[in-house]
C-alpha cells in the first residue's frame, strides 16, 4: 500500500463483529458499529470523529471545533459522499446544490439577475466559506468579510486617499455577495441605498426621465431626482464610490469621490 | 475546500484499494473487483448551438461563455491514472475547453507524501446590457467623446471583463507530524466595465470660473472603466500535528498591480442640454462652459497598486478529549505607494500617498464537553488596526482657497466574544444558550478629514446580544427547531463632521476644523468649535452602520422522513431591524420574512422526484432627510422541480424545472406639500419584476461498456421589466445622446451533443 494511513472498512465504521459475522444469521445483517445514513443512530460527533480522527492534521479544518457547522450538529457525511467515486461537493460545478440542502434563501438568491457566477459553476461556495470553520463572520474563508472579497476584487483594496469608510468595514454594508435584481449586487438601488446614510443635494423624490407631468428645462439642475435615480444612480457623479487615489488638491477636489 | 477539488476519484478507489489490501489480493484477480478500483478516464467531445439573437441570450450568456457565438465546441477530458507501483496518481482534467469558460488542470500526487498541482481557468463576464454610444475608445483610458445627433444613432458597445487565472500549489510530508504547502495564483483581469462621470454646476466644491456663476449647466457621460490589472497571491505554511496539538504557521502576500493609474475623456464641441438639444444653439441656452467641459476632462483615477504581507500562526490543542482550543494570531502589514505623477496638484511634498496599515489579529476559542449532556462553547476574537498613513491636504476649496481638509484614517480597534452552551434535556430536547458582545473603537477621527454627506459620526459601536434554540427529535423520521436571537447596538456620543457647516444654528460659522462633540444638554450655542447640538436635528441623518440598532430574530425549522420514500423539509424565519438616532431620517427600520418547503420522493430504485418552493419577503424603511419616504419591498417566489431516472439499463434520463418571480416595490411619499403633488401626478415608482423560467432536460444512453452519447437542452425565459436604464420607451440619455439598453424579454434554448469514450 502506497500510503500506509489510508483507512480500512473498520476504521471507519468500527469493529462492526455483529455485522461481520451475523451470528443470529440475520436475513439483514445487523448495522455497523457505526454508520453514516440518514437514519443512523450513532450520534454525530461520533460520526465524525471517524474522520476527525484522521484530516484533524489538516490545517484548512483547525477550527472545526466551535464552528457554526459543528455547533449545529452537522456531520461530515451530510456534506460528503464516500462511497462514491465523485464527491459531489468537491466538485464546485455540483457543490451548491449540497450546501442548499440548508442554505435556501442563497439558492433563491443565486437565481437574481444579479449575482455571482455560482449557478454557471464558476464560483463555488467553498471560494468564499470554509465551511470547516473560519475566525471571520458566517465562516468566511480569509479573516474577515472584505479580505475575503478582495481575494478577487483587490482593487476596492486601497488604501485610497479618499477613502469610502464602510468599504473598509464591511462590503456587506452595500452589497449582497448572493444575488440581488438592484445591478453590482448592490442591496438597494441607488439613491434608496446612499439615502441610508447620506443626505444629499435637496429634497427631491426619486423620479424617472418620461415619467414627469411638467419636463425638464434648460436651467433644470442636475442634482435631480432622475439623475440620481436613474442610470449608476448616485454614482453618475460620485463614481468613486469605492474610493478615490486622486491626490489633485484643486478644484473641484475629489473628495465627493467624483474623479 | 479548493484541496478537495485537487482530489477526483479519491474515495471509492482508495477505500477498495483499502479493501484489497486489508483481505489479501486473492480478489485482485476478480474482473469486477479490478473494475471498480481501476481510475476512470474519459474524454467527451461534440457539439452545441443556440437559439436566437445575440441580445435575447445576454442573461443566459453572462457568465457561461455561450453569448457571442451561435455554435460552440463541447471538449472535456478527465485522465486518471495511478502508477500501482508507486502509489502516484497523475490526473489530467480540462473542462470547457470549447468555451471561453475553459479550465485545465494537471496534478500528481502520491497520498501522504507529495502532492503538485497547476491550474489555468477563464472567467468571462459580458454584460449584459448594450451602450449605444459614438465614443471613440470605450473601454481605454482616453475615450474622445462626440455628441450623437440623436439617441441611438450610435454604434453599439458590449462590455467584457475577463479573467485568467494560473495557479501552481504544492503539498510536501516532511515527517508524519510535518507538512509543507504552498500555492501561487496570478489572475490577470482584461476588458472594461460601466463606469463614467458627471457634474453639475453651481456647485460649492466648483467655484468660479469652474463653474460661472448663476450659470446652471451639467453633463453625465458614459465612460467604461479600462481593466487592465493583476492579481498575485501567494501563501506557504508549514503545518504542524501531533496527537493533541495542530500548529499552522506561514505567510501571505497579495499583490495587486494596475496597467492603467488614471483615465481622462476628451469631449469634441457641445453635450446636450437637459432638453436633450444641444447645448449653444439658439434657445437652447449657452454654450458647454469651458469650466465644466474642463472638470469633465479631469484625469479619473484608477485603482491604485497596493501589497499586504501577512505573517500567521494558528492550530488547535486537545487538553482532553472532550476540551479543545483553537487560536490564531495574524500581523498584517499592507501598503500604497502608487506614484502621483500622472495626476497634478498633489499636496506639497507627497509624491504618493504612503499608506501603511498594520494589522494584529488575535482569537482564542474554547470548547468543552464536561458532561456528556452538556457542550460550551466560549471564543473570542480582537483585531487592531493601526493605520500609518501620513496625514496630508488633499482638498483645497475655494477660489481663492478658504477651507482646506485632508485626508482620514480608519484605525479601528474591533472585539467580539461568544459564549454558548448546549444542554441535552430529557425527551429528545437539546437547548441552546449563546450570548454575543461585540465592541467597536473607529479610534479618533482625524480632526482636518472632510466627511461628505453625514450629520454625525460615532467613535464607539456596542453590541450586545444572546439566542435561545431549542431542538428536538420529535422521533426517528422527524426533528424541529425553533430559535430566536436578539441584540441591541448602541454607542458613544455623536461628532459634527467638520464639513457639516453651523449655518441655522444663531448663524455660527465652523469657528474650527474637525469632528466636534455635539452635546444635546446644551442649550446655548457658543461656537462649533466645542459642541453642535444642531445635530439633533430632526432632519439631519447618521450612517446606519453606526445608529442604535434593536435586531430580532426567529427561526424555525422541520425535517421528516414521512416514509422511506418521502422527506420533506420546512423552514420559516423572521427578522426585524429597528434603528434609532438622533434623527429621524435615513434607515429606519427593515424587515425580512423566508419561508419555504422542499420535498424529495424516491419512486422506485430508479427514479427520483424533487421539489422545492421558497419565499423572501423583505422591506426597508429609509427616509431622504428633506424629500421622501421610502418603504422599498422585495418579494421573491422560487420553484423547483426535478427529476432524474434510468428507463432502460443503458438510458439515465433526467430534468430540471426551475423558476423564479422577484417583484421590488418602490413606495414614496413627499415628505412636502410639493413632493406628494408631483408623486400624485407621477404615480411614483413603477415595480421593477423580474421572471426567469429555466428548463434544463439530458440524456445519456451507454453505446457499450466504454462509450455513450449525451444530449443536453435548456430552454431558458427571462423577462427583466426595469426602469434603470429607460421607461415607458423614454431611454436614459447621456449628455452626449449615449444610451445603455437591454432586451427585457429573452429566450433562448440550448441544444448540446457529446460523445463520451473511455479512456485506457
Amino acid at each position: 500500500m502506497a500510503d500506509g494511513r489510508t483507512p480500512s472498512c473498520t476504521n471507519c465504521h468500527g469493529d462492526s463483529d455483529l455485522h461481520t459475522n451475523n451470528p443470529a444469521k440475520l436475513k439483514e445483517r445487523p448495522a455497523t458499529d457505526r454508520s453514516f445514513g440518514k437514519n443512523s443512530k450513532t450520534p454525530v460527533e461520533a460520526r465524525n470523529e471517524s474522520c476527525i480522527s484522521c484530516h484533524k492534521k489538516d490545517a484548512k479544518r483547525s477550527h472545526w471545533e466551535g464552528s457554526a457547522h459543528q455547533r449545529a450538529d452537522v456531520a461530515c457525511t451530510s456534506c460528503h459522499q464516500l462511497h462514491t467515486a465523485k464527491d459531489k461537493v468537491a466538485d464546485k460545478r455540483t457543490q451548491p446544490e449540497v450546501c442548499f440542502t440548508c442554505h435556501k434563501e442563497q439558492r433563491a438568491q443565486v437565481m437574481k439577475p444579479s449575482h455571482h457566477p455560482v449557478m454557471e459553476g464558476k464560483v463555488a461556495c467553498s471560494d468564499c466559506h470554509n465551511s470547516h470553520g473560519s475566525i471571520g463572520p458566517k465562516l468566511v474563508k480569509r479573516d474577515s468579510v472584505v479580505e475575503t472579497c478582495y481575494t478577487c476584487h483587490m482593487e476596492k483594496r486601497g488604501p485610497f486617499v479618499h477613502s469610502h469608510e464602510p468599504v473598509n468595514e464591511d462590503c456587506g454594508n452595500c452589497h449582497n455577495p448572493h444575488g440581488t435584481v438592484a445591478e453590482s449586487l448592490l442591496k438597494a438601488r441607488p439613491p434608496f441605498l446612499c439615502h441610508q446614510c447620506h443626505t444629499p443635494h435637496g429634497g427631491q423624490v426619486a423620479q424617472l426621465r418620461g415619467q414627469l407631468p411638467t419636463q425638464p428645462t434648460i436651467n433644470s439642475s442636475g442634482k435631480s431626482g432622475i439623475n440620481y435615480t436613474q442610470a449608476r444612480g448616485c454614482m453618475n457623479c460620485h463614481t468613486q464610490v469605492h474610493g478615490s487615489n486622486n491626490p489633485s488638491a484643486t478644484n473641484p477636489t475629489p473628495q465627493f469621490n467624483l474623479r | 475546500m479548493k484541496t478537495l477539488q485537487t482530489r477526483p476519484g479519491f474515495s471509492l478507489k482508495i477505500v477498495v484499494l483499502a479493501l484489497l489490501a486489508a483481505f489479501g489480493s486473492a480478489h485482485a484477480a476478480d474482473d469486477e473487483i479490478a473494475a471498480l478500483i481501476r481510475p476512470d478516464s474519459s474524454v467527451s467531445i461534440g457539439a452545441a448551438g443556440v437559439t436566437g439573437a445575440e441580445n435575447e441570450r445576454s442573461f443566459f450568456g453572462q457568465y457561461n461563455g455561450l453569448r457571442r457565438q451561435d455554435a460552440y465546441l463541447l471538449l472535456d477530458l478527465d485522465v486518471i491514472k495511478r502508477d500501482d507501483a508507486t502509489g502516484t496518481w497523475t490526473t489530467f482534467q480540462g473542462r470547457n475547453l470549447g468555451l471561453d469558460t475553459r479550465e485545465i488542470r494537471f496534478g500528481q500526487q502520491k497520498q501522504g507524501d507529495w502532492k503538485y498541482s497547476f491550474e489555468y481557468d477563464e472567467m468571462i463576464r459580458r454584460d449584459p446590457r448594450t451602450i449605444n454610444t459614438s465614443l471613440v475608445g470605450a473601454g481605454s483610458t482616453a475615450p474622445v467623446v462626440s455628441r450623437l445627433a440623436t439617441a441611438g444613432s450610435g454604434s453599439d458597445v458590449n462590455l467584457d471583463l475577463k479573467r485568467k487565472n494560473t495557479t501552481i500549489a504544492l503539498e510536501k510530508w516532511l515527517s508524519p507530524s510535518l507538512q509543507f504547502e504552498a500555492s501561487f495564483r496570478n489572475e490577470d483581469k482584461n476588458g472594461a466595465r460601466m463606469f463614467g462621470n458627471g457634474m453639475a454646476c453651481t456647485s460649492g466644491s466648483a467655484p468660479s470660473p469652474l463653474c460661472t456663476t448663476g450659470v446652471t449647466q451639467w453633463a453625465l457621460l458614459m465612460l467604461p472603466e479600462p481593466i487592465n490589472s493583476s492579481t498575485q497571491q501567494f501563501d506557504a505554511k508549514l503545518n504542524y500535528a501531533s496527537d493533541k496539538l495542530m500548529l499552522s504557521g506561514g505567510y501571505y502576500g497579495s499583490f495587486y498591480s494596475n496597467q492603467y493609474q488614471s483615465m481622462a475623456a476628451s469631449i469634441n464641441g457641445e453635450l446636450s442640454n437637459p432638453l436633450g438639444n444641444q447645448m449653444g444653439l439658439p434657445g437652447n441656452g449657452p454654450a458647454l462652459g469651458a469650466g465644466l467641459r474642463g472638470m469633465l476632462q479631469n484625469p479619473i483615477a484608477l485603482p491604485p497598486d497596493s501589497q499586504a504581507h501577512q505573517f500567521y500562526l494558528t492550530g488547535n490543542y486537545a487538553f482532553t478529549p472532550t476540551t479543545k482550543a483553537n487560536f490564531k494570531y495574524a500581523y498584517t502589514h499592507a501598503a500604497q505607494t502608487d506614484n502621483f505623477s500622472v495626476f497634478g496638484g498633489a499636496p506639497g511634498g507627497r509624491s504618493d500617498l504612503g499608506a501603511k496599515v498594520d494589522t494584529s489579529l488575535y482569537q482564542l476559542g474554547l470548547t468543552s464537553r464536561p458532561i456528556s449532556k452538556l457542550s460550551l462553547l466560549a471564543n473570542v476574537r480582537y483585531e487592531d488596526r493601526n493605520d500609518k498613513t501620513p496625514i496630508a491636504y488633499y482638498n483645497v476649496e475655494g477660489n481663492p482657497a478658504t477651507t482646506a481638509f485632508t485626508n482620514g484614517n480608519y484605525s479601528p480597534k474591533r472585539l467580539n466574544g461568544k459564549l454558548e452552551g448546549t444542554y441535552q434535556l430529557p425527551d429528545g430536547y437539546r437547548a441552546t444558550l449563546g450570548f454575543n458582545y461585540e465592541s467597536l473603537d473607529r479610534g479618533t477621527f482625524v480632526s482636518t478629514n472632510s466627511v461628505a454627506g453625514l450629520s454625525g459620526l460615532r467613535q464607539k459601536s456596542e453590541e450586545t446580544g444572546y439566542r435561545m434554540e431549542l431542538r428536538r427529535s420529535m422521533s426517528e423520521t422527524l426533528t424541529g427547531a425553533i430559535g430566536y436571537s436578539s441584540s441591541h447596538r448602541s454607542g458613544s456620543a455623536w461628532l459634527k463632521p467638520l464639513s457639516l457647516s453651523c449655518t441655522g444654528l444663531g448663524g455660527l460659522s465652523d469657528a474650527g476644523r474637525g469632528v466636534i462633540v455635539g452635546d444635546p444638554s446644551l442649550t446655548s450655542i457658543t461656537g462649533c468649535a466645542t459642541f453642535n447640538n444642531g445635530i439633533y436635528g430632526v432632519n439631519n441623518i447618521f450612517p446606519s452602520s453606526m445608529t442604535d440598532r434593536q435586531r430580532d430574530k426567529i427561526k424555525m425549522s422541520a425535517d421528516w422522513a414521512a416514509t422511506d420514500q418521502l422527506s420533506l423539509q420546512f423552514m420559516a424565519e423572521w427578522g426585524q431591524d429597528n434603528f434609532s438616532s438622533p434623527g429621524t431620517k435615513g434607515l429606519r427600520s427593515s424587515y425580512m420574512g423566508f419561508y419555504g418547503v422542499d420535498a424529495a420522493y424516491a419512486l422506485s430504485e430508479n427514479w427520483r422526484l424533487t421539489g422545492y418552493w421558497s419565499r423572501g419577503d423583505q422591506t426597508m424603511h429609509v427616509d431622504h432627510s428633506t424629500g421622501y419616504l421610502a418603504a422599498l419591498r422585495n418579494l421573491s417566489d422560487s420553484y423547483g422541480f426535478g427529476v432524474i431516472g434510468k428507463p432502460m439499463t443503458r438510458l439515465q434520463v433526467g430534468g430540471d424545472l426551475l423558476l423564479i418571480e422577484d417583484r421590488d416595490e418602490y413606495k414614496q411619499s413627499g415628505g412636502s406639500t410639493a413632493n406628494n403633488n408631483l408623486l400624485a401626478n407621477l404615480g411614483g415608482l413603477p415595480d421593477v419584476t423580474f421572471r426567469q423560467f429555466t428548463l434544463k432536460l439530458f440524456g445519456r444512453y451507454d453505446l457499450d461498456k466504454t462509450s455513450a452519447v449525451r444530449m443536453d437542452l435548456i430552454h431558458q425565459q427571462t423577462k427583466l421589466n426595469e426602469w434603470t436604464w429607460g421607461y415607458n420607451g423614454t431611454p436614459f440619455v447621456y449628455s452626449d445622446n449615449s444610451t445603455v439598453t437591454f432586451r427585457p424579454s429573452q429566450s433562448v434554448t440550448y441544444l448540446g451533443a457529446t460523445y463520451i469514450v473511455a479512456l485506457p
